[in-house]
């Protein structure tokens, strides 16, 4: 039997605009993008270590750089993250690169979580400090999508950030560090430290403050300056389509987005938002191939749902039920995974599977549950 | 078992609710009554929630908040915090009491209104909840936990249905900043 997520009845325009707009304000205000952008001030944080002694980022500002490590004793990359950057903190850790690793297992650690910590980090032999979030604070500052994730900061700006733990994108990162400790990469070429200009993360900055306020057209403009001063800045073409969208806007948003792809056709965050876009605009088979292969590498919880999302509305309900546990394998706190998986059980008429969704996406946002 | 994951929940909803009231104070602008006091007692009010936050002992809270209404008792905050501490401790009909008694004071205090479904449904009576956390959705400037309360409300009854839509109505609301 094919099952669907969208309703049989044709769909009306209105409500097709409608549905892209609550959207792409949920994703507008749930950290969709990937980690903060290179070039954004790092959030400052104090936690306490696993001794419960306080740390600041603050008080390794004299550093040449920290790097972040969120990670969580459930996410199946994590033991081989700890590993690499333990690793790298015993050979390097004295040419003033500070790894710290930032355990994000629960909102709230109960002992039972602290044991299994301990015993995760005295199995791997970890010796770089590790700080425990509790309430997920930092995890939800740093807009984190996925764990493990990596932030490199440098003079209290983000300099480099890898969600997930990619092949590719692992080799590039430990490449980026190498050449900041003074060290001959392996690899071709360091891929990392890409800077947006300042005069385009002002302009997108000062455009967002315009859209929270409500004052959308004098918002556009300053996203477009931004864009022609740095073309290969995502941020603005990103947020730029999510105020097309507010406004009703599709087909500027698919070629927004579709622009954002000719200057970065890997962008995983646009392809993203552009997937989304076309299952909602009857294209899920078109959406399906686009996210299938970045689905696969799992670095990106956002591409994990809106594929799963995207198979049910292609009538593959039980693929897109494993790819919502692929997701949720990457990031359990994202209450959009549970809503959309909500979304498709309601479609599908299975509504106690539904409301269950539906409340756990409602605790999550509301702070409420572990 | 589903009255044991409920109860868990309702404690779950109380701490938040007086977190949304930490929220409102901090990010103002905040109830009509807590706008009017004196900086001091605000001050304290803060106080007062963050302590509860961290999940302290919550029958020193009840006579710290007890001691107080001896000294003030027309303060419909202390009366709803009362009642709020008291559905933390499984007595519903002592926080129905507080809630009533804070809603005597100030018949606007939307907290109160919804802490009285939250203690009904404590209590078991699904329906009363029902009817209370619907009438504390009027003109609710942060009605997303009231939606979750009622969401739960119709998980009691067995109405997945009805449960859905209300924790999805929280959903909506609470993406539109109306926590």
């Amino acid at each position: 039997m094919k099952i669907s997520i969208l309703p049989k009845k044709a769909c009306p325009k209105w409500a097709l605009w409608i549905s892209v707009c609550i959207f792409l304000m949920i994703a507008n205000t749930s950290g969709a993008a990937a980690l903060l952008q290179a070039g954004a001030p790092a959030p400052a944080f104090s936690l306490n270590d696993m001794e419960g002694k306080e740390v600041s980022l603050s008080q390794y500002s004299q550093n040449k750089a920290v790097v972040l490590l969120f990670w969580a004793t459930w996410s199946a990359k994590s033991p081989n993250a700890l590993k690499r950057f333990e690793d790298f903190h015993r050979k390097y850790g004295q040419k003033g690169i500070v790894i710290i690793g930032i355990n994000a297992d629960n909102q709230t650690l109960s002992a039972e979580d602290a044991t299994k910590i301990k015993g995760l980090l005295a199995s791997h032999g970890i010796t770089f400090p590790v700080l425990l979030d509790k309430g997920l604070k930092t995890f939800h500052e740093y807009e984190v999508i996925a764990l493990p994730s990596t932030v490199v900061i440098m003079e209290g700006k983000i300099a480099y950030e890898l969600a997930g733990f990619p092949l590719t994108g692992t080799e590039n990162l430990f490449d980026y560090l190498l050449s900041l400790a003074g060290e001959t990469p392996r690899g071709n070429k360091v891929t990392g430290g890409y800077k947006p200009k300042y005069d385009a993360i002002a302009d997108t900055n000062l455009a967002k403050g315009f859209v929270k306020k409500g004052k959308y057209a004098m918002a556009y403009p300053l996203f477009m300056k931004a864009i022609a001063k740095d073309p290969s800045y995502m941020a603005p073409y990103i947020d730029l389509a999510r105020l097309y969208a507010l406004e009703g806007k599709t087909k500027e948003v698919e070629d927004t987005l579709r622009s954002a792809l000719k200057m970065a056709p890997e962008n995983i965050v646009v392809l993203a938002e552009l997937g989304y876009l076309l299952t909602n605009t009857n294209r899920a088979g078109e959406s399906v191939e686009l996210l299938a292969g970045y689905a696969k590498d799992g670095a990106y919880t956002p591409a994990l749902y809106y594929y799963a999302y995207a198979l049910a509305a292609a009538g593959r309900l039980n693929d897109a039920l494993a790819a919502f546990d692929n997701a949720l394998q990457l990031n359990p706190f994202d209450p959009v995974t549970y809503r959309l998986r909500g979304e498709v059980y309601e479609n599908n008429r299975m509504m106690k599977e539904a409301s269950s969704e539906y409340r756990r996406s409602l605790e999550l946002l509301l702070k409420m549950s572990k | 078992m589903m009255h044991g994951l409920l109860s868990r929940k309702l404690l779950i909803l109380v701490f938040f609710m007086h977190l949304c009231l930490l929220w409102m104070f901090v990010s103002g602008p905040g109830p009509q009554a807590f706008a009017e006091q004196p900086e001091m007692e605000k001050a304290e009010f803060i106080k007062k929630a963050a302590v509860y936050s961290e999940d302290s002992n919550t029958d020193n809270l009840i006579r710290n908040v007890r001691e107080a209404l001896v000294t003030s008792p027309d303060r419909a905050e202390d009366h709803d915090q009362l009642g709020y501490l008291l559905i933390k401790k499984g007595l519903y009909d002592e926080a129905l009491d507080s809630f009533r008694t804070a809603l005597k004071i100030n018949p606007n205090l939307r907290t109160a209104k919804t802490g009285i479904g939250v203690a009904l449904l404590g209590k078991g009576d699904a329906a009363a909840a029902e009817t209370a956390l619907k009438s504390a959705l009027i003109l609710n400037p942060y009605p997303a936990m009231t939606y979750y309360a009622l969401g739960l409300t119709y998980l009691k009854m067995d109405n997945n249905e009805q449960a859905a839509q209300y924790f999805k109505e929280g959903i909506r609301t609470f993406k539109d900043g109306k926590k």
